[in-house]
């Protein structure tokens, strides 16, 4: 039998989506006759041997654990060539029909209209006069700029922000803040008890996986899914260790509404709790440790603050409720005598609580609560004692490495085009802001909006507490905003009140929407021009995989693997043609090659001091050796936990603050965000209980998670994972469905059979979806991934799609707390009749006429005049 | 002679294996090893999940499903050509080139591992990724499917090498008789379990003696209630009838005709603890002790 060749080249990737500049799920991708064979796990030992980089070992009872040789990408990394080839890629500049930016601009049109293909020269042509127009007419506060979250690994071609750097040039923008998405109680609630804290979790927290593996007796995975979210950012080394966990006995009780995918494989008890619930679960833990004398009364002393006003609050001294766990039971749905043993088991043995963002217990209405409520549940059991921490699993607490220090690529210091894109993600530094979860607002609104705290990531704690206005005054330059700029073009599913933004959108006052992007998904079909971005197999660039709980850290030369798709240029490429219509181009490229900037990025890594330049460039990657010394630095909160008075917290009393007295000072009128953690029933901003009166037409809490095969909205047309049973539901009508769980009784009362397409509704709208009829949830609740991608029948409306985010509450997390409430709603859920579908068909034609591939969903075609042709 | 080796106890149901194989096999043709696979449709390995048990108790197992590359493989006889051929390694390959489309291999397979591809007019199989074996043998040991497998799950190799692992292992379909050369460990058995409580009290009952009695055979089974007051039996029989006892401090309760036609979970089950042997809040689980 003749050789055959099996590929040409290797190159090297980070297929981690969590964007900015590598994570790490690392990959190597075969290249053969210019196209991509292959992607596969990076074998460490591709140019190192084993012995050249010092590895780690944890170990309990005689057995161990070590990070793996080779990366663990998740399946939609692996399967990442069908997104780079997908029938749905963005080839060439596209202008909606029906906008005329020197005649009608029909922006009610915007989700409806088609789209013609023009030339990068007329795209820029139009978009700089646009930037220089809206710049004379109402001033550049005029802009709103979008360029934010996750996205593919990459650092000089980062995915988000370059827009914001030529504006900046040009007299600043509007700035979207991106807030917490995955994290937002702990943000608004948990700052406030242990002060600072890296995006409002535990800090520090180094080292807490080895303490863990070492000490604790059990963990609780609360409401955190450590088998899906964990994928898109660093792979799957969360799974081998629950695994190691359950060999050397660490029990892992699961405590979510869902079976989720780790639950299903790792749980030794699960224990389905109603969604946003979690506050009165907590509240009866407590209760029963205050009860039965079953906490830590030594450390509270020592270590607390306002455990007394919390302590009168659980006993219902305060407000005549005792938090028994029969009155627990009736919100939460747990049995009173399940609540009471897991309160015993909690205080009766070394615990943790782990999570990986995400999940339906930290996105919900008033999240705050029950982020504080887990911070004070670990203090009254001596959070930082051996095996007593709080857990991103494995975001934080890895062992430490040796020359790693932080790529803080939003440092001014260095060249603004790795800085700026990086500071529009993670900080408020323009004049006139808006957080994420307010556009929609601001657009519709014709006052001024007002919010406290930016919720920008590297907010503190003390932003909480200032007041902003948008627009800020006309003296100032401000100016509502009359166009957007998006790189970031999943507003609608990924982001609070979808049909609002939908409705924003098409609002006259926005004359202008520019997306950028590789795919033509969500917000995109509401923009007026779309440029062709191609994806990180299609550049040049450099990548720090150090970030996010990488078991292998290294640095990484990533040659490009293949020719631009159609002509698609990298985000930044999009940013330097507009900018060249501006004669800012030299601004943007400060006269630097790619190769200048990958030596650069080497540079701020440490340099020569960790490999020389030349062995990088040959062989590809560098990896950081773990330190001599990692065992010994001290876990988490170890050194308060030893000495509170001389390692104080960055709390106001130094101590954990069972009792905010800043919150009681800045909002002594907050009900929703009181000085201690509550249970909040209800309030003007949310109404989201099985005990409203909305509950007799909307019976069911719908809980939201972060897809299993998604990162957000990323990767919705892979028609591998496509395939399977918890991706998409194929309708009888051809259509792949987005999953929509329910329990059997839940189905049978509403006369649903698995594979049925149902219709998902409130007062907020439509949203259609495949019936997946499953013991994996209890009863009282739906489940739905969110992020799926936007289809609308009717905009604003109805959404086939699954895009579950375009029904969930337009509001915020509370009054004074700019998260998003995406989780823990109300809803019904009934078979979808088909006689409303035939009048959907008549009323709304061109939705049903868009061309659809079940294999891929939604495609570019569809959206183009003519098909494209 | 090579065989696959999955423990089905540390799968986590990724899909990565699947995904795997058709990232080798979709779109590329590896002639004369196989034509290219079909984008959708065909999984030469595929994952198939089972939802076990009901609420609160439930469990999902994955199984991965691939060619068992039979050494008495019924696809080979079927085959009138003789597109069909065994390798010196073991691997069972189907020749694109030599099948005629006829189909009947698909029909002989027993084990659903063998494919259609309309467009082509042939069947379609794993191939072990035997090109990548054969033609980059310092590259590759093992086929993508394995080698992607981030847990350990999915095992290749030597029938030597992994002897240890046969030993205590299943095969998926014995009755099938065909030889098979993929093993199993910890295919799923059935399981009942429950939650045990004090209605009165409203207390889980840690400690009670649980009694599963098999109503044909006699054959029983012990467990005892854990500090959430659950109980488990693992490991059990299709398709049988057991009668359940629960004792605690000379109370007692019995469930009668569970059956494992399904996994089981029986919910949370009251017991009246009329007598009582000491006082005290019934569910309290011991001294508490502090790191």
């Amino acid at each position: 039998m003749a050789k055959i060749k099996t590929k040409d080249k290797t190159v090297l990737r980070s297929l981690g989506l969590g964007g900015f500049f590598g994570g790490g799920a690392e990959g190597m991708v075969d290249v053969k006759d210019g196209k991509i064979v292959r992607v596969r796990p990076m074998k460490y030992g591709w140019k190192y041997k084993k012995e050249e980089v010092r590895q780690w070992k944890m170990e309990r009872d005689g057995k161990s654990i070590e990070p793996s040789w080779k990366s663990l990408p998740g399946p939609f990394s692996l399967a990442y060539k069908k997104r780079v080839y997908s029938p749905n890629r963005i080839k060439y500049p596209l202008k909606r029909v029906d906008w005329d930016p020197n005649g009608e601009r029909n922006p009610q049109n915007r989700g409806k209209s088609k789209y013609k293909r023009i030339s990068w020269d007329e795209a820029t042509d139009i978009i700089a006069a646009e930037i220089r127009r809206i710049h004379k007419q109402y001033g550049p506060y005029a802009i709103l700029m979008q360029g934010d979250g996750h996205g593919e690994c990459k650092t000089i071609n980062t995915p988000h922000g370059h827009s914001g750097t030529l504006l900046d040039h040009m007299g600043g923008f509007t700035l979207q803040v991106r807030n917490p998405d995955s994290w937002e109680g702990w943000y608004w609630g948990a700052k406030h008890v242990w002060g600072q804290g890296v995006q409002g979790n535990m800090w520090p927290a180094a080292n807490i996986v080895n303490d863990t593996t070492e000490h604790a007796e059990q963990v609780l995975f609360w409401g955190c899914d450590p088998e899906t979210t964990p994928w898109g950012f660093t792979g799957q080394f969360a799974s081998r260790l629950c695994y190691f966990w359950k060999e050397v006995g660490i029990r892992q009780i699961y405590i979510c509404p869902d079976l989720n995918y780790g639950a299903a494989v790792h749980a030794d008890k699960w224990i389905p709790v109603l969604p946003n619930t979690d506050a009165a679960l907590q509240l009866a833990i407590a209760y029963v440790w205050i009860k039965e004398e079953l906490y830590n009364k030594e450390y509270v002393d020592t270590h607390v603050v306002g455990f007394d006003k919390f302590a009168e609050y659980v006993l219902g001294d305060e407000d005549g409720v005792p938090k028994t766990p029969a009155w627990a039971s009736g919100k939460c749905g747990v049995p009173e005598w399940t609540i009471k043993a897991l309160a015993r088991e909690f205080a009766g043995k070394v615990t943790s609580i782990a999570h990986y963002f995400g999940g339906g217990f930290i996105r919900g209405p008033f999240s705050h609560e029950h982020g504080r409520l887990e911070v004070i549940l670990l203090g009254m059991q001596g959070l930082g004692a051996p095996g007593v921490h709080h857990h991103q699993l494995t975001y934080f607490g890895m062992p430490r490495k040796e020359g790693l220090a932080g790529t803080f690529f939003w440092n001014p210091e260095i060249e603004e085009r790795l800085s700026v894109p990086v500071m529009s993600s993670v900080t408020a530094w323009q004049q006139q802001i808006l957080p994420k979860t307010l556009v929609h607002k601001a657009i519709e609104s014709d006052e001024p909006v007002t919010f406290h705290g930016t919720g920008a990531i590297e907010g503190l704690v003390k932003d909480q507490f200032n007041k902003y206005t948008y627009p800020i005054p006309k003296e100032e330059g401000g100016s509502e905003i009359h166009m957007m700029w998006t790189d970031t073009p999943c507003r609608i599913t990924c982001w609070n009140g979808g049909n609002e933004t939908e409705l924003a959108m098409r609002n006259p006052k926005i004359e202008t929407i520019v997306a950028q992007h590789p795919w033509l998904e969500n917000d995109c079909i509401y923009a007026d021009i779309i440029l062709p971005v191609n994806t990180y197999m299609e550049v040049d660039d450099i990548l720090t995989n150090i970030r996010q709980g990488t078991q292998q850290p290294n640095i990484m030369l990533a040659d490009r693997a293949i020719a631009p798709v159609g002509e698609s240029k990298s985000d930044f490429e999009v940013v330097v043609e507009v900018a060249k219509k501006l004669g800012l181009e030299e601004k943007l490229t400060e006269g630097l090659s790619v190769f200048d900037m990958q030596k650069k990025v080497w540079g701020y890594m440490g340099g020569e001091k960790l490999v020389r330049w030349e062995e990088l460039k040959e062989k590809k990657y560098w990896m950081y050796p773990t330190a001599r010394d990692w065992k010994d630095d001290p876990p988490g909160f170890r050194l308060f936990y030893e000495d509170p008075e001389k390692n104080r917290l960055p709390t106001p009393s130094g101590k954990l603050e069972f009792y905010s007295e800043s919150l009681a000072r800045h909002f002594p009128d907050d009900k929703e965000r009181p000085p201690i953690p509550k249970w909040i029933e209800k309030s003007a901003m949310h109404d989201e209980r099985l005990s409203s009166h909305r509950a007799k037409m909307f019976p069911l809490l719908l809980m939201s998670n972060h897809g299993r095969w998604r990162v957000h909205s990323q990767c919705d047309d892979i028609t591998w994972t496509r395939e399977a049973p918890t991706c998409k539901v194929t309708g009888p009508d051809g259509y792949k469905y987005e999953p929509l769980w329910l329990n059997p009784k839940e189905a049978e009362k509403r006369g649903i059979k698995n594979g049925d397409i149902v219709k998902i509704f409130n007062e907020r709208g439509i949203v259609l979806a495949g019936a997946y009829v499953t013991e994996r949830l209890r009863e009282g609740v739906v489940y739905i991934d969110h992020g799926a991608r936007h289809d609308p029948i009717k905009t604003g409306e109805i959404e086939r799609g699954g895009a579950i985010n375009t029904i969930s509450p337009a509001g915020i997390t509370s009054e004074n707390c700019v998260g998003q409430a995406t989780s823990g709603y109300l809803v019904q859920v009934e078979k979808l009749r088909w006689e409303e579908m035939d009048r959907w068909r008549r009323e709304y034609p061109e939705a049903f006429a868009r061309k659809y591939d079940p294999a891929a969903g939604l495609r570019f075609d569809a959206w183009i005049e003519e098909g494209g042709k | 002679m090579k065989v696959f080796a999955i423990d089905l106890s540390v799968c986590n149901g990724c899909y990565c294996c699947q995904i795997a194989c058709k990232d080798e096999h979709v779109a590329n043709d590896w002639s004369p090893y196989a034509k290219p696979q079909p984008d959708t449709g065909q999984f030469w390995i595929g994952i198939t999940e089972l939802v076990r048990g009901q609420v609160p108790k439930v469990k999902v197992t994955y199984i991965p499903r691939i060619c068992h590359h039979c050494d008495d493989a019924p696809c080979m006889e079927t085959c009138k050509p003789g597109a069909i051929y065994k390798r010196e390694d073991g691997l069972v390959i189907v020749d694109p080139e030599k099948c005629t489309g006829c189909k009947l291999c698909a029909d002989a397979c027993p084990h659903g591992a063998m494919f259609f591809n309309e467009n082509l007019n042939i069947a379609q199989k794993c191939t072990g990724c035997a090109h990548l074996l054969d033609n980059d043998p310092e590259e590759w040991s093992v086929p993508r499917c394995v080698d992607q497998c981030p847990t350990g799950a999915l095992k290749f190799g030597e029938e030597e090498d992994l002897k240890d692992f046969i030993a205590d292992a299943e095969l998926l379909s014995p009755a099938a008789g065909t030889k098979s050369r993929v093993y199993y460990k910890h295919l799923p058995k059935k399981f009942v379990g429950g939650t045990l409580y004090d209605p009165v009290e409203k207390e889980v009952i840690i400690g009670a003696v649980c009694t599963l009695k098999d109503d044909a055979s006699g054959e029983t089974f012990t467990a005892e209630s854990d500090s959430f007051g659950d109980f488990w039996f693992r490991g059990l029989k299709d398709d049988r009838s057991f009668t359940l006892t629960l004792e605690k401090d000379g109370n007692r309760k019995t469930v009668k005709d569970v059956r494992t036609d399904i996994d089981r979970s029986l919910g949370d089950i009251p017991m009246e603890m009329r007598k009582s042997s000491k006082g005290g809040p019934k569910g309290f689980a011991g001294a508490v002790s502090y790191p």
